[in-house]
């Protein structure tokens, strides 16, 4: 592990990130994509590219889904925004899974099911989830990533050498392992703020998994006593007798929230038991002005409409909150937002370059001795870094490709979208593990091939191709998403046309080599 | 509109900021000038000078969007300006030449005095 303390961090970074930087780079990665995962909904779901609206009718909505959802325990309503232009209605069906529609929010139309998990359901779960629900084991590791991201950046701060002097330093025209780690040492370092905070508050945001501890002591390990003073979840029971009237109007108390809130909206209304004598509905308020992600909500009584219970965070709560807010960045905020993506694609670089540093500075010392690290590692790297990226663009690709309403061997449309995501990263693994030295170039060629097509593929399904998406406000996001294809398919095809050329700058070398002998 | 105008003005003296922090430094400096990298009360000058600037970029930060959001688009902001000033050393070092103009001229001044200095200054550490 080394005698100095310099070493031993030198020691641990190094092996915290070759054995966990796989794990970094997918939660990094669809961190960074998560941060316009709305924007992806709406390329993925074309029948929500509508126009935006503040406007919404209350009959029409409940008479939706009432229609849905009779029998449901709850109907939730994500109200429009600026981001998103429908009603999103979640509820359990008849089956008793956890499921959603979109509505569109002045007629109470329901949209048809776009047959997807798109951008809010599963590449941002994937990012604190990994979709392992089993034993929590997908938040346990991505807490192990982000406890790892604290103790890498610390360690990697105290084994830089000359963390002041090489401040502006990237030199790319020196040997490969000089420039990777100057890319790796800049990125990690003038993005070190943002990278810290975000691990930091990504295991903050999951308190009650990761840190059990508080609820067990201060609450006796009663989480639903927790949850109800820290999150403000209130609930009452049943009376088991059918409603004599209808809901009281929902505009109105939603008009009541909003005055005590200092007339800023609310994001949420939820109807409890909808069909109750008991009936009682939640509003929660907006996460859109404040960075904070406050949890602020007032309940009312369903039926006379009068509030039965207010919830405002208290101190420390409102600190968690304010934490988790900067993490989640659902609030209105288009500077921040494209900054944020820049600095978490920063943090895609920062991994990339830390391994193709450990590679580079070992490739030559293992093939003499023979040792398999490198070929193991090399394979990692590639079906991890641009393997994820062709799996995430498979998806999107799946997506466009798709028909409606096709299911195939018992998958509805949605989880064959997610094979298509799991299988193909598995083939660029097995690719990078098969075709070592040759795997970077035609993974880059096949990036820039499907994100080509993705765009193309969008135009012909749609009709909103890139010169009238970019010509309608409430088309920018798919315009966004298919500038940024194109803009990732160019950096690909630049990678992969230096890669060949650096080939071929090897290649005659060995080829004398050969005529020699 | 105001709010673009904020954000150029908040990015613009983020980037001079570290321009000129960068520009205290010898291995930067040499990539923009030819001349020797700068010592004594030049260099304090221009780290004090690139400070203000990011002081500069909070205090719009500040106006632009209060204490919360602020604060946020600063701390993450001038990381963004920092790479550019990196990746400017990297393929465009010559964009930073107006700075070196700049304190060429501003240092004509100084520089008679440190030629007079010089030969009880033999480290450059500037007395005035």
């Amino acid at each position: 592990m080394g005698d100095t303390f310099r070493e031993s961090m030198g020691w641990l970074h190094t092996w915290a990130g070759v054995v966990l930087g796989a794990l970094l780079f997918a939660v990094f990665w669809t961190g960074t994509l998560s941060v316009f995962d709305k924007e992806i909904d709406r390329w993925m779901m074309p029948e929500t590219r509508l126009a935006a609206t503040d406007r919404l009718s209350w009959p029409p909505l409940l008479d939706t889904a009432r229609e849905l959802a009779p029998d449901a325990p709850f109907w939730s309503f994500f109200l429009p925004s600026e981001r998103v232009p429908v009603v999103r209605i979640f509820y359990r069906n008849s089956a008793g899974d956890f499921t959603f529609r979109d509505i569109e929010p002045r007629t109470g139309a329901l949209l048809p099911d776009a047959g997807t998990l798109a951008g809010t359901r599963f590449i941002f779960p994937f990012h604190y989830s990994l979709h392992l629900r089993w034993n929590d084991l997908g938040y346990w590791l991505v807490g192990l990533a982000g406890m790892a991201t604290l103790v890498l950046l610390v360690s990697g701060v105290v084994i830089h050498r000359k963390i002041f002097m090489d401040f502006f330093t990237f030199r790319p025209d020196r040997k490969l392992p000089r420039s990777s780690l100057d890319l790796h040492n800049l990125t990690g370092v003038l993005a070190l703020p943002f990278h810290f905070v975000m691990a930091l508050s990504g295991l903050i945001i999951f308190i009650a998994i990761y840190f059990p501890a508080v609820i067990s002591s201060a609450y006796d390990g009663d989480r639903a006593a927790f949850y109800k003073e820290a999150f403000g979840i209130y609930r009452t029971n049943t009376s088991g007798e059918p409603a004599s009237q209808s809901l009281a109007p929902l505009d109105d108390m939603v008009a009541e929230a909003s005055r005590r809130w200092n007339g800023e909206p609310p994001q949420l209304v939820r109807v409890w038991h909808p069909n109750d004598a008991e009936a009682y509905v939640e509003v929660r308020h907006s996460v859109k002005k404040s960075v904070s992600y406050k949890l602020d909500a007032v309940y009312f009584d369903g039926i006379m409409g009068a509030v039965l219970h207010e919830h405002s965070s208290g101190p420390v709560v409102s600190v968690q909150r304010f934490i988790a807010g900067l993490h989640f960045i659902q609030f209105e905020h288009w500077p921040l937002r494209w900054i944020y993506f820049v600095l978490g694609l920063s943090g895609c670089v920062m991994i990339a370059t830390g391994y193709i540093y450990w590679l580079e500075t070992r490739r030559k010392r293992h093939a003499a001795q023979g040792l398999p690290g490198v070929r193991i590692v090399e394979g990692l790297t590639v079906g991890s870094v641009s393997g994820i990226v062709i799996a995430t663009l498979a998806f999107f690709v799946a997506n466009r490709l798709l028909p409606f309403d096709t299911s195939f061997v018992g998958q509805d449309r949605a989880a064959l979208e997610v094979w298509a995501f799991y299988l193909v990263w598995l083939v660029t693994f097995a690719h990078a593990w098969a075709r070592p030295g040759r795997a970077w170039r035609e993974q880059c060629w096949t990036i820039a091939g499907l994100a080509v097509l993705a765009v193309v593929l969008n135009a012909a399904t749609t009709g909103d191709h890139l010169v009238r998406s970019l010509a309608h406000r409430h088309l920018w996001p798919v315009a966004g998403m298919d500038l940024l294809l194109l803009a990732g398919a160019a950096v690909a095809l630049l990678i992969a046309l230096r890669l060949a050329r650096r080939c071929r700058a090897v290649h005659p070398s060995q080829n004398a080599l050969k005529a020699a002998e | 509109m105001a709010g673009w105008l904020l954000l150029a003005g908040i990015v613009t003296a983020a980037y001079l900021g570290f321009a000129l922090l960068a520009l205290t430094q010898a291995r930067p400096w040499q990539r923009v000038s030819q001349a020797a990298p700068l010592t004594g009360i030049r260099r304090l000058v221009l780290r004090t000078l690139g400070g203000l600037a990011l002081l500069l970029s909070l205090a719009l930060c500040l106006v632009r969007d209060g204490p919360s959001f602020g604060v946020l688009l600063w701390a993450t902001a001038i990381s963004i300006a920092a790479a550019a000033v990196a990746f400017t050393l990297t393929w465009r070092p010559s964009l930073l030449r107006p700075l070196v103009k700049m304190v060429a001229a501003s240092g004509d001044g100084c520089r008679a005095r440190q030629r007079h200095d010089k030969s009880d200054d033999p480290l450059g550490i500037d007395r005035a």
